[in-house]
């Protein structure tokens, strides 16, 4: 009886494992800063008295066809090879939507409102887990046109270029600029997508990069320097993320007595029981960690699937 | 008198077939050593990559026909070299051992007349320009304008677990 609970056991155990999945990341195309800026697509931000300018992405898509042709050819191009991609447009339209929608909304009993922070109404912008950032200039020499065209894939979290494709296409002489950039984005897209792949590759082969920041509470009477159970927190921490990331491989880039950052952190796929978890999931180890064994409160936030941040004292 | 004449005629045909054979055989182990070259001639339409492929044989039309095979093992294992304006391309495959790793499925695929002429078609009905004709020796070096569909190619080697796709595990 013993051993067929057990081949049962072993048999779903492997069978979760096979069919388990890994989290998608979302991916959209978004126009570079420099193609906004040089066509005046820029929105003038007043950020607490520094003046800053940031891409107005629904005038570009309002007003640029060709932005419209290419972002189409490339979700187009991609949705073909199982990878649908968010489109920035129904994105923005969402957010919108959202935005009214939350303004109107009211409890039926009590006529509340809808509770939304500062962090909540920062989060609320057209985001994605890995951005294509794209880029184009149409070079003109007497008759003849070409178009240098450029792609990044930027991992929005760990600020890195996972992928990239880039080049100047040939001289052509009474071509349309929107079949110029069909035929870029044509030529560029499959060698993005081979560097894409190996990223993936990667992903599954050492994990997924996140990163991670510890901050404290004002109320928190002590900190990352105060000794718990003979190590001071900040190390007790480390050695956490040391034994809960693949081959025990992340960075402490930054640690004081106030905060910590960690970079290049490798968490599993998937945890013990095969379930796919994310940077929301992983940290939540941490958090518990801390409350059941320095009886430390601490108040989770993450962003997509790659950054978590946990600050200590309150949640 | 009639039989010596047929003799000849038998003799000539046998002669004449083994003689391609051996030639095909020669282009087939030539594609097997990576003896050809490949390069971008412009970007195809969506789904199409078009290529030069040079092919090396003693016989003109046995080059001229091997460049579809080599065609598409050059995109699945080599990839191809770029020109002015257009970009090279990396091959499907992301292993180098790939086609010792799945020889049963490769080996039936790049028979005479097997599945890998679902992907490819010459350009132009394979003419030769004058200049992609040249004589090396004992043998022809030629150049081929083909028209590979890289979609087809790609899902069906999918679809049989050759490679990966983008959103497999995922």
């Amino acid at each position: 009886m013993k051993k067929i609970l057990l081949i049962t056991i072993i048999f779903l155990n492997a069978v979760l494992t096979v069919n388990a999945q890994a989290k998608k990341p979302t991916i959209m195309v978004v126009p570079s800063d420099v193609w906004c800026n040089q066509r005046g697509y820029m929105l003038d931000f007043d950020n607490q008295g520094t003046y800053v300018q940031v891409p107005d992405y629904k005038r570009a898509l309002q007003e640029n066809a060709a932005l419209l042709i290419v972002i189409s050819k490339i979700n187009e191009l991609m949705a073909s090879r199982g990878f649908p991609l968010k489109n920035l447009e129904s994105v923005l339209k969402s957010l919108d939507g959202e935005a009214a929608e939350d303004a109107m909304l009211t409890s039926k009993k009590t006529g509340s409102n809808i509770v939304e922070s500062p962090i909540d109404k920062l989060k609320k912008v057209a985001k994605a887990d890995i951005v294509m950032q794209i880029f184009w200039n149409v070079n003109q020499m007497g008759p003849k046109q070409s178009v240098t065209f450029n792609i990044q894939g930027l991992d929005s979290y760990t600020d890195k270029q996972v992928a990239g494709a880039s080049g100047t296409g040939q001289e052509l002489i009474g071509s349309t600029l929107p079949v110029m950039l069909e035929t870029a984005v044509l030529s560029h897209i499959d060698n993005f997508n081979v560097q894409l792949m190996s990223h993936f590759d990667d992903l599954f082969a050492n994990g997924r990069e996140i990163s991670l920041r510890i901050k404290k509470f004002d109320a928190f009477p002590n900190d990352f320097e105060t000794e718990y159970a003979g190590e001071e927190l900040g190390t007790q921490i480390e050695n956490w993320v040391q034994k809960n990331t693949v081959k025990g491989r992340f960075s402490t880039t930054d640690a004081t007595e106030n905060m910590m950052l960690f970079e290049q952190v490798r968490i599993p796929l998937f945890d013990a029981s095969g379930k796919a978890i994310d940077a929301r999931a992983w940290a939540k180890g941490l958090q518990k960690h801390l409350k059941d064994t320095y009886k430390i409160e601490a108040k989770l936030m993450t962003k997509g699937l790659g950054q978590a941040s946990i600050v200590v004292g309150e949640k | 008198m009639k039989n010596i004449k047929f003799i000849i005629t038998l003799f000539l045909v046998v002669s004449f077939s083994t003689l391609s054979v051996a030639q095909q055989r020669k282009a087939d182990k030539d594609t097997a050593a990576w003896r050809y070259e490949i390069e971008a001639v412009q970007t195809g339409v969506q789904g199409t990559y078009l290529i030069k492929v040079w092919s090396y044989s003693k016989k003109p039309d046995v080059a001229i026909d091997q460049a579809k095979k080599n065609a598409i093992h050059g995109i699945i294992f080599k990839g191809f070299t770029g020109i002015s304006g257009v970009p090279g391309q990396s091959p499907l495959a992301n292993s180098l051992n790939l086609e010792d790793e799945k020889a049963d499925f490769f080996k039936p695929f790049f028979k005479d007349g097997g599945d890998y002429m679902k992907y490819v078609s010459l350009s132009n009905d394979g003419a030769v320009a004058a200049e992609d004709r040249m004589k090396m020796g004992k043998e022809y070096k030629i150049g081929v304008i083909v028209a590979v569909n890289i979609t087809n190619l790609r899902k069906d080697l999918e679809k049989a677990g050759v490679i990966k796709s983008l959103s497999s595990g995922f």
